[in-house]
């Protein structure tokens, strides 16, 4: 019954709690009420949540201005650590024309530095997603806000073009908590809204590229009028992204809790939790062929964006003839535009799953990313100020909602590995930095304008790879789920990230629960009449 | 329908900046006059000079071959790149048109025009870079348009060059409060990591 109830105000229902007028329930001795008593088996009878829960005990419900704990409360400590860093990995760019004049830097040294802040996170993206599945996305975080904060410290020591480069290498690792963030959000929330959620975190977690375009120039400003010299003004400046790095570090440690259920390390010694092994789960990450799809096309999406992050401050200042500061202030809005962007990318990919399941989430991916590059190819033939503008916005809408849609696909390419798939897919957004960086932005061989028009030929031709992306269960973009009727179930895709001897010892029940809570990625099949019926192989007695 | 009609009209205005800021785009460095004021700088010293603390004695008067004189109001003075400080550094670049030129961002001194011979005496400032320079003097009209220059290197920006070592930026005191902080961030994981561990052990203990 309560089921029912679910499917017939489902269009709303991802929307539930993001008015911040729904009904709270608040902790409730056994959660029986309408809501949670159809989800929450009670294998755990004293849970106790403030939102409502399914059968892993994952949020069903996102409500931005809660601080619940404890999936609210993670929700909002991720972000802000991934916004943290965000802020520090590009706090070089908009000061760019001041520090190129104090370490007498060439456009070779720029670029490279550039690639480096990038490149950096590629391994620790890929390492995180280990991490977090060994000691919790609270460590994981903690460990990259703490450790990284004394690379930001150190660019007071920087005297020439290889401290640079080296200083912003160290700092770029930091940008790894996107995937403990994404994974600690992945935990958290259940399958439905999940696109909304991580779109969110992401988007309001990139926009740090954006807020740190205008906070640096900003605050050097102030340190220059209260008495420093240019050349000492910015190093100074970089003391405030090192104190935010430890104070959210502090702060995710005391306030934040691993999975629903308690942290981590109190939950495996009680047996709760039990520890998977490192190689299997990354053997199956690295099996899976939409791994790789998907790192190449987030290279082209986050990566493009983290590319015009480092290189629109300068492009604005030199182009335009702008002062550092209004320069920053456009560049600032590239990246602030994440505030909706990524959100909106994510909830049109789960408002077209929806109707569309799967194969509606890549449709959007796909138009999505394509607009992104042909916008981008319009920035650089722009040669007037307001058009060059008006195609940035263009452009980072359509970039920038492509990626809050990536991350409405990654979760169900796997249970098992999500943490390492979660950062591989990551990782590949740096690399695609890295390498657009290197490509079009490190030599004098052609103007930065061209090397924007460039980017985007070669982001519209890559994200051609979306169409590849094939699910038995539940088909692609072009073609149909498999007709097989063992393959085409949800609990044989997951359950063969297992062996039978697994299996045997239960170990895949987690994959189980969550193949059933994936049941929504089939989309609404319209009956002839019209009207919507429920999903087919709605039976709990398959788990 | 407004909205579109607004974003409309702000776009036709920004155009039409564009095009009548455009009537003053087209002044060409090649149109100035050339070597219309001989200018000469010597540096106190030898060899590179350190930016904040060395001078340079900068000189300027009226040349013989000087034909625009009348139009003279104020002598801008600035600091130039050679060539060799603009390779790989587009935001350096010698353009012609004069509004685009980024070669000569420093500026020395402006005085009004005189006829008899001026000097001046340059410290360099805290926030030039390091590199190579020369000295140019524009000679600018009462409209605040350049008429004609005089530099004091040749033609070809080869001769009578200095160099110039920029500050580093660098303080002991920041350095210090660099350390320190970055100390207290390792310690402070540390110590949160070691106490969670030691409780989960008694946890399980119990």
């Amino acid at each position: 019954m309560a089921h029912r109830n679910e499917e017939e105000g489902s269009i709303g229902t991802s929307m539930h709690g993001v008015t911040a007028k729904e009904h709270v329930f608040s902790f409730s001795d056994q959660g029986e009420d309408a809501w949670s008593s159809h989800s929450v088996q009670s294998d755990d009878p004293t849970a106790k949540f403030a939102l409502p829960v399914d059968s892993e005990h994952k949020a069903k419900v996102f409500k931005p201005f809660s601080f619940a704990k404890p999936h609210m409360r993670a929700f909002h400590l991720g972000w802000i650590s991934f916004f943290t860093c965000f802020i520090s990995t590009f706090a070089a760019a908009p000061l760019v024309p001041i520090i190129r004049d104090n370490l007498n830097l060439t456009k070779t040294d720029i670029g490279n530095a550039g690639v480096a802040s990038v490149s950096g996170a590629i391994f620790s993206r890929l390492a995180m997603g280990a991490v977090c599945d060994l000691l919790g996305a609270r460590y994981g975080t903690a460990f990259l806000l703490m450790l990284s904060a004394p690379a930001v410290f150190s660019m007071s020591f920087v005297a020439d073009a290889g401290g640079y480069l080296s200083v912003r290498f160290m700092i770029g690792f930091c940008l790894a908590t996107f995937v403990s963030c994404s994974y600690w959000t992945s935990v958290m929330f259940t399958g439905k809204i999940i696109g909304l959620v991580n779109g969110c975190a992401g988007g309001w977690g990139d926009m740090g590229g954006g807020v740190t375009q205008l906070l640096m120039p900003m605050v050097f400003h102030v340190i220059k009028v209260a008495g420093a010299t240019p050349f000492t003004a910015w190093r100074i400046a970089f003391f405030v992204p090192g104190f935010l790095q430890v104070i959210m570090g502090i702060l995710v440690l005391t306030l934040g809790q691993d999975l629903p259920d308690g942290n981590l390390s109190t939950l495996q010694k009680k047996g709760d939790v039990s520890k998977d092994k490192l190689t299997k789960v990354f053997w199956y990450a690295l099996r899976n062929y939409r791994t790789y799809v998907l790192f190449i096309l987030y290279g082209f999406s986050m990566g493009i964006e983290m590319t015009i992050n480092n290189v629109i401050s300068e492009y604005f200042f030199d182009r335009f003839q702008l002062k550092l500061h209004t320069a920053g202030m456009i560049a600032a809005s590239f990246g602030m535009a994440n505030f909706f962007a990524r959100p909106i990318g994510g909830f049109a990919s789960d408002m077209s799953a929806r109707f569309f399941g799967m194969r509606g989430r890549l449709w959007t991916l796909w138009i999505l990313q394509t607009s992104g590059g042909l916008f981008c190819v319009w920035l650089g033939r722009a040669t007037s100020l307001p058009i060059a503008i008006l195609a940035m916005m263009l452009f980072s809408f359509g970039v920038q909602a492509a990626c809050g849609a990536i991350y409405g696909v990654v979760p169900f390419v796997s249970r098992r590995s999500l943490g390492i798939i979660s950062g591989l897919t990551g990782a590949g957004g740096n690399f695609g930095s890295g390498v657009t960086q290197l490509a079009f932005f490190s030599s004098s061989r052609f103007h930065t304008a061209d090397g924007l028009s460039l980017m985007g030929i070669t982001s519209m031709i890559v994200t051609l790879l979306v169409a590849f992306i094939h699910f038995p269960q539940w088909g692609s973009m072009f073609l149909g789920p498999t007709s097989d009727g063992r393959k085409s179930k949800e609990e044989h895709y997951y359950a063969a990230e297992w062996t039978e001897e697994e299996k045997l010892k239960g170990l895949h029940e987690g994959s189980l629960k969550f193949a059933e809570n994936s049941r929504s990625e089939r989309g609404k099949k319209a009956a002839p009449d019209g009207t919507s019926t429920p999903l087919e192989n709605e039976n709990p007695a398959d788990v | 329908m407004a909205i579109h009609q607004m974003l409309f009209a702000s776009l036709l205005i920004c155009l039409l900046f564009q095009i009548s800021h455009g009537a003053t785009k087209e002044r060409l460095f090649s149109d100035l006059e050339k070597g219309a004021l001989e200018v000469t700088a010597k540096p106190s010293r030898g060899g590179v000079l350190d930016a904040g603390i060395d001078k340079l004695s900068i000189t300027w008067k009226l040349s013989s071959t000087a034909t625009k004189e009348a139009e003279f109001t104020t002598i801008k003075v600035k600091l130039c790149y050679a060539p060799v400080s603009q390779v790989d550094r587009p935001w350096r670049k010698t353009e012609n048109e004069l509004f685009k030129d980024k070669s000569c961002p420093h500026k020395i001194i402006t005085r009004p025009y005189d006829k008899s011979p001026q000097s001046f005496e340059y410290t360099l400032e805290r926030d030039i870079p390091t590199g190579t320079y020369f000295v140019r003097a524009y000679a600018v009209d009462a409209k605040d348009h350049e008429v004609a220059f005089g530099q004091s290197t040749d033609e070809a920006k080869s001769t009578n060059l200095f160099s110039v070592q920029a500050i580093s930026g660098r303080h002991k005191s920041l350095d210090i409060a660099s350390v320190c902080f970055s100390v207290f961030s390792v310690l402070a994981l540390l110590v949160f990591f070691v106490n969670e561990k030691r409780k989960a052990k008694l946890e399980q203990s119990k």
